[in-house]
């Protein structure tokens, strides 16, 4: 039974292999071949392991996190109200905050790691935060 | 209206009080009654590959940070933001597979010549498998499908008429009271702000 | 669009029906993953390319889906979604492939272009719906199941025609109307 089980396997193998083989056609090569570098450009989109740099925002003894690279607002409170920041294009303003200076607001943008903006008066405390690979640069300036 | 189409229609109206609100309690309590309306109607509810998309999509959430730090672990922020936002995603798809099964669980015939085809459709796939089982050398393979189609050929179908039954007042009176329930639980996750349970 | 006649209505029927049969099947054969498909009910949308003209193989796609979703009952959750978009995506550069290379091409090629721009068409929905960028992850096993078990497909449907006297018949026909 074995035997006869072997026969029948060896000749669906050997249909197989002559639908295959005898009838692959030009178009197929090509089309497979594309098909193989999509999925070689997709191990390579899969890209740097490491994380993408974070904003940490520091307020009334909680912390908060966010990633530099995704557009998103947030709303901390404080003493003296509320401060709001944007992220955007992977760079972190105060778009408008409660305090009387609003020092805070007019620092502008921050987009490298290290850099920080600070609401003293609400005790709200950003800070963007990342390993060098990341690409993210220490900056010296300040402003 | 037929009895058919009612838990369609109910399911249909439902659909936005599950998209429109970002409370996760809420959005739990809503999944919950999904899976309830679909087992009544027959369905079987399995724990296993509903745990496991409540656990993977929020953990895949859980990459990008946003929102308040839980735990550190190993210098990577676990937030509370991208937590909820994965939860809502994962439960909005148990709500919704739950609900697609209980809207189709009284088999609706779909208006139109597209409703007879799907039908025919479906009286096609009995006689297939009646045929298959006339079928007597299922080995080689390909002879054996070919025989059968070739079987097909001789039998045309013709539309079933399925039992309609006119929907009662009952039934409308139950789809009303759902609907105030869900759209209820749906206002209150609009307006229950606290500052943890929502995006 | 002159209406289909009742024959012609009878066949993307049946062949949608052998969809329909085919995806139970599969449905029953146990999946170490949920995503990871092996695609039998395309078996048919193969098939049918020479059979059918435009209008029957959009219905069939219709049917392939429909009929599944339904049954299945996810015709209205993320799930059938899915379902939908790879269907079409399928369906439509199946046909294009075939038609522009007729002769150049045989099923294999075909196929593998299908499962191609069904799953990009699939990973598209997952990132904007449900993952995000971390969708990336899930690619590359996900297009290189895909392409085995599409040129798996390819290579059987390759045989079927080839021997078929029922695929024969309906070649014929389809010259002849």
């Amino acid at each position: 039974m074995l035997y006869q089980l072997s026969g029948s396997l060896t000749t669906k193998v050997k249909t197989c292999y002559d639908s295959a083989v005898k009838n692959v056609k030009f178009i197929d090569i090509i089309i497979i071949a594309l098909a193989l570098l999509i999925i070689i450009l997709s191990l390579y989109l899969i890209g740097p392991l490491k994380g993408n740099p974070l904003v940490t925002v520091s307020s009334g003894g909680s912390q908060w996190a966010y990633d530099l690279s995704v557009d998103s607002t947030a709303t901390f409170s404080g003493p003296v109200g509320k401060t709001t920041i944007e992220i955007k294009d992977s760079s972190v303003r105060v778009v408008s905050s409660d305090c009387v200076n609003k020092v805070c607001v007019s620092a502008g943008k921050i987009s490298k790691v290290g850099q920080w903006i600070i609401c003293l008066p609400n005790e709200v405390f950003i800070l963007i935060e990342g390993s060098i690979e990341t690409g993210g640069d220490v900056d010296d300036t300040s402003f | 209206m037929d009895k058919n189409y009612i838990k369609l229609i109910s399911g249909l109206l439902m659909l936005p009080a599950v998209f429109l609100h970002h409370n996760v309690i809420i959005l739990f309590i809503q999944a919950i009654y999904c899976v309830f309306l679909a087992v009544k109607s027959g369905r079987k509810f399995k724990l296993i590959p509903n745990l496991l998309l409540l656990f993977s999509i929020p953990l895949i959430h859980l990459t990008q940070p946003n929102g308040l730090i839980i735990i550190t672990v190993f210098s990577f922020p676990i937030t509370l933001g991208a937590l909820i936002v994965g939860l809502r995603k994962a439960l909005i798809l148990i709500t919704l597979l739950y609900l697609s099964f209980y809207m189709v669980s009284d088999r609706p015939q779909f208006p139109g010549k597209f409703g007879s085809l799907v039908s025919l459709q479906l009286f096609y796939v009995g006689q297939i498998t009646l045929t298959w089982s006339t079928i007597k050398q299922k080995r080689p393979l390909i002879k054996a499908m070919d025989q059968l189609l070739l079987n097909l050929e001789e039998k045309k179908g013709t539309n079933q008429a399925a039992k309609k039954e006119k929907a009662t007042l009952k039934d409308y009176f139950v789809v009303a009271i759902q609907l105030i329930l869900f759209y209820g639980l749906f206002l209150l996750g609009t307006t229950l702000k606290s500052g943890l349970l929502t995006t | 669009m002159t209406p289909l006649s009742e024959n012609r209505i009878n066949f993307v029927a049946l062949l949608g029906a052998i969809a329909l049969f085919l995806s139970t099947i599969e449905y029953m054969i146990p999946k170490p993953l949920p995503f990871m498909r092996i695609g039998l009910a395309n078996l048919p949308l193969l098939i049918a390319l020479a059979l059918l003209d435009n209008k029957e193989y959009i219905l069939l796609s219709f049917l392939k889906f429909f009929g599944q979703a339904l049954i299945s009952g996810t015709l209205f959750s993320y799930v059938g979604l899915f379902s939908l978009v790879g269907t079409f995506s399928s369906a439509l550069v199946m046909k294009i492939i075939y038609s522009l290379f007729k002769k150049r091409v045989s099923f294999i090629g075909v196929s593998v272009g299908g499962a191609l721009s069904s799953n990009i068409a699939q990973l598209e929905l997952a990132r904007h719906l449900l993952f995000g960028s971390t969708v990336r992850f899930i690619a590359p096993p996900f297009l290189i199941v895909g392409l085995i078990t599409s040129m798996v497909l390819g290579i059987f449907a390759n045989s079927f025609t080839l021997s078929s006297l029922w695929y024969k018949n309906h070649l014929a026909e389809r010259s002849d109307g």
